[in-house]
């Protein structure tokens, strides 16, 4: 449990309770400007992903290890990259079709994390087996869209770009507000990130009321 | 190891046949050697004038003066014996043909439906002359003593199971010319030694023949022996290598198909190892009871066990099923399985593997896979075929769906597009969302007016409005561009000329590109 403790959140854990012997490096790391919003993930934890793409991203950039991306066509390979995923050990399955279900539950078996967005809206009963899948492969499922299994969804809020203007510049970064909520997150958490911040990556961004202050 | 029954049809003087001279005109067929012009086979009239295969095309007409003479066409012969070959495959399946002018079959299963070998040869003779070809044929172990068999007898005969040695052992040694490689050479030693025939050739221990003759000896002393230098292969299947199994009556099960699956994975392994070859990528087909065929390829590298194939050929039965099986029969095949094809797809020499000593899996110089991930993509692929799954590789090239090369899991990666310099490539931000294929769009000025781009890069109004389809018109606040970009300008067929912008909008931020008047939408920073 110790790397709970680093994030001074250690009652903090999504997804199903698991024996101690098991956490052991059991949980799936995310970026650290998501830390404040994320406790590092449970094998079997499910997410929802709401708004901005560049959520599923970040999720997948942080989790370095095998990854796979199911229903996502419009990936986007090169900013996944920037912001520190390993293309090596990552794997798209662009049109899962009608047969998704099983795609994800032959991929849960070799990934640590699922990148997911299903083609046709799930009946309870599908969302209970991808669970329990999940759960015992020790995978994370990481869905854009509503998923009704999800310990915690994440939401985009209010954006703004920086870097371009009428007729010249050119897109440099982006605040974005990010909110999570979840059964064990309370009344939820939000936080301003640079998404992505001039180089491409996810980093903290100091919020705008704080930004204020300095100015005045 | 005694060779498998036979049946061999064997069409006398066919490179005669070939260019339509018949045998009761005495006739030959020359073929160029060296310097001379010798003769490569004639009818039976001429042969009963005095001419001899080998001679030259001068003495040839000296003891038969009325010979006609033609240039030997070995394409008009193998297109010909097609004819031969259908006559033949509409009585038994699997026809292989050795060469223009002889083909087998296997006999077994044969002559056990049309009542023994004798009627079968019969039935099979009948075929062949009723199609207007003179032939003998015969049944023996092995090829090369079921093509002896044909050739005499007059008109062929059957050699009883075991028999071959002993049938072949009074046959002298130019019996085996053409059979061998380097035969006259060899058989010009066995004579001048004192061995005059089959027999006391086959006599002799194989290796004292393997250590005086070499490989073309050896093989040739097998073929004495009554044994097989090859396994009779089937016409149909794709290359030489591939292995089929039938099932008749049709398998039901699917555990059935797999349990032979395994079988034959050992018989198509066997077969690529005395070849010393391995396969990069295996095709298997199974044939189903309604005519329907599954076929996918699965990659190989040389890492599948038998049981490995056996369980590709699992999933690949429960991928193609389309409907859920009726409940109660959970395992049921659809239709039946009838057959199931092994195909060796793409064959390279073996050079053996290592894996690597040092370093993580997956960081392989071919890429290999650790071993959980290759069987999730196995399994993918088989629900959705081979294309279905990828991994994304960088490669040169301006916009982000241009940099990134999707190669189908097990595949190596092409030679991708050089690395920079990329005049023209986005800057450093990269759009999240890439659509694989761009979204038409409409950009308009304040007056509503499409917004266009001249030939010298400027736009004719400050970009208002961006419509996507389907949506409403959403306001422009922030815009660059245009970023021409002229690809390719060398080459008529290929060059592309158009320019670039980022926009934002309340919603989000777009990259759109405008090429001969028509914008779309590249890419979105979402």
């Amino acid at each position: 449990m110790g790397a709970l403790n680093d994030h001074a959140s250690g009652d903090l854990t999504l997804g199903p309770l698991v024996a101690p012997d098991e956490a052991t490096g059991g949980l799936l790391p995310v970026l650290a400007p998501l830390r404040p919003l994320l406790p590092p993930l449970r094998p079997g934890a499910a997410l929802s992903l709401a708004g901005s793409a560049s959520l599923g991203l970040a999720l997948v950039a942080g989790a370095k290890d095998w990854t796979a991306v199911v229903g996502v066509p419009e990936f986007g390979v090169v900013a996944a990259q920037a912001m520190g995923a390993d293309l090596e050990r990552l794997l798209l399955v662009d049109e899962p079709g009608p047969r998704w279900a099983e795609v994800v539950a032959a991929l849960a078996e070799a990934v640590r994390l699922i990148l997911l967005r299903p083609p046709a809206q799930p009946s309870p009963t599908l969302v209970r087996r991808l669970t329990a899948l999940t759960r015992k492969h020790g995978c994370v499922l990481a869905v854009a869209g509503d998923w009704p299994g999800a310990t915690a969804r994440l939401t985009t809020g209010s954006a703004s770009w920086q870097g371009l203007s009428n007729g010249h510049g050119q897109l440099v970064s982006r605040r974005l507000q990010v909110t999570s909520t979840g059964r064990s997150l309370g009344a939820g958490r939000s936080a301003w990130l640079l998404c992505p911040d001039a180089r491409g990556r996810l980093a903290e961004a100091p919020s705008p009321a704080r930004h204020l202050e300095v100015v005045a | 190891m005694r060779g498998r029954r036979v049946l061999v049809v064997w069409c006398p003087d066919w490179p005669l046949t070939a260019v339509g001279i018949e045998a009761a005109v005495a006739g030959a067929v020359m073929e160029r050697t060296g310097g001379s012009e010798r003769v490569a086979a004639c009818s039976a009239a001429a042969r009963g004038a005095g001419v001899r295969r080998g001679q030259r095309r001068r003495d040839a007409q000296r003891v038969c003066p009325d010979l006609l003479v033609r240039d030997r066409d070995e394409e008009a012969e193998g297109r010909g014996f097609e004819a031969v070959a259908a006559a033949v495959a509409a009585l038994a399946p699997r026809v292989e043909i050795v060469r223009a002018g002889v083909c087998a079959v296997p006999a077994t299963g044969a002559a056990r439906f049309y009542g023994g070998e004798e009627a079968l040869r019969m039935l099979v003779q009948d075929a062949v002359v009723e199609a207007g070809f003179d032939c003998g044929v015969g049944i023996a172990d092995g090829l090369f003593a079921a093509e002896v068999a044909a050739r005499n007898g007059g008109g062929g005969l059957i050699v009883p199971e075991g028999g071959s040695a002993g049938f072949l052992s009074e046959f002298t040694l130019g019996t085996l010319n053409g059979a061998v490689g380097d035969w006259e050479r060899i058989a010009g030693i066995l004579v001048r030694l004192g061995i005059k025939n089959l027999g006391g050739f086959a006599g002799l221990a194989p290796g004292d023949v393997l250590g005086r003759f070499g490989a073309a000896g050896a093989a040739a002393h097998r073929l004495a022996r009554g044994e097989e230098a090859r396994d009779v292969a089937p016409r149909e299947a794709v290359g030489e290598l591939a292995v089929v199994k039938e099932f008749d009556p049709p398998a039901g099960r699917s555990d059935e198909v797999v349990f032979a699956a395994k079988a034959l994975a050992d018989r198509l392994h066997d077969g690529l190892a005395a070849e010393g070859l391995t396969c990069v990528r295996l095709g298997v087909e199974v044939e189903f009871a309604d005519g329907e065929v599954a076929e996918r390829l699965w990659r190989h590298d040389g890492l599948l066990s038998s049981n490995a194939v056996a369980e590709r050929v699992r999933w690949q039965l429960s991928g193609w099923t389309p409907p859920p099986p009726p409940p109660g029969l959970d395992d049921a095949v659809w239709g039946g399985v009838t057959a199931l094809i092994l195909t060796p797809d793409q064959v390279v020499p073996d050079t053996g593997s290592q894996q690597s000593l040092w370093g993580p899996d997956g960081r392989g110089e071919r890429g290999t896979l650790p071993e959980a991930v290759a069987r999730a993509a196995d399994r993918v692929q088989a629900l959705l075929g081979h294309q279905a799954i990828t991994r994304p590789h960088l490669t040169g090239g301006r916009s982000p769906g241009e940099r990134v090369l999707r190669v189908p899991v097990g595949d190596l990666p092409l030679g991708g597009r050089p690395e920079g310099p990329w005049p023209g490539r986005l800057p450093e931000v990269s759009p999240s969302v890439v659509p694989p294929a761009p979204l038409r769009a409409e950009v308009t000025d304040a007056d509503g007016a499409p917004v266009v781009v001249s030939a010298r890069s400027v736009v004719s109004a400050p970009p208002a409005f961006v419509e996507r389809s389907r949506s409403r018109p959403q306001p422009v606040t922030a815009w660059t561009g245009p970023w021409p970009c002229v690809e390719r300008w060398w080459d008529p067929d290929e060059a592309r000329r158009r320019a670039r912008f980022q926009l934002v909008t309340e919603q989000g931020a777009y990259l759109l590109t405008v090429e001969g008047g028509v914008w779309t939408v590249e890419a979105i920073y979402d």
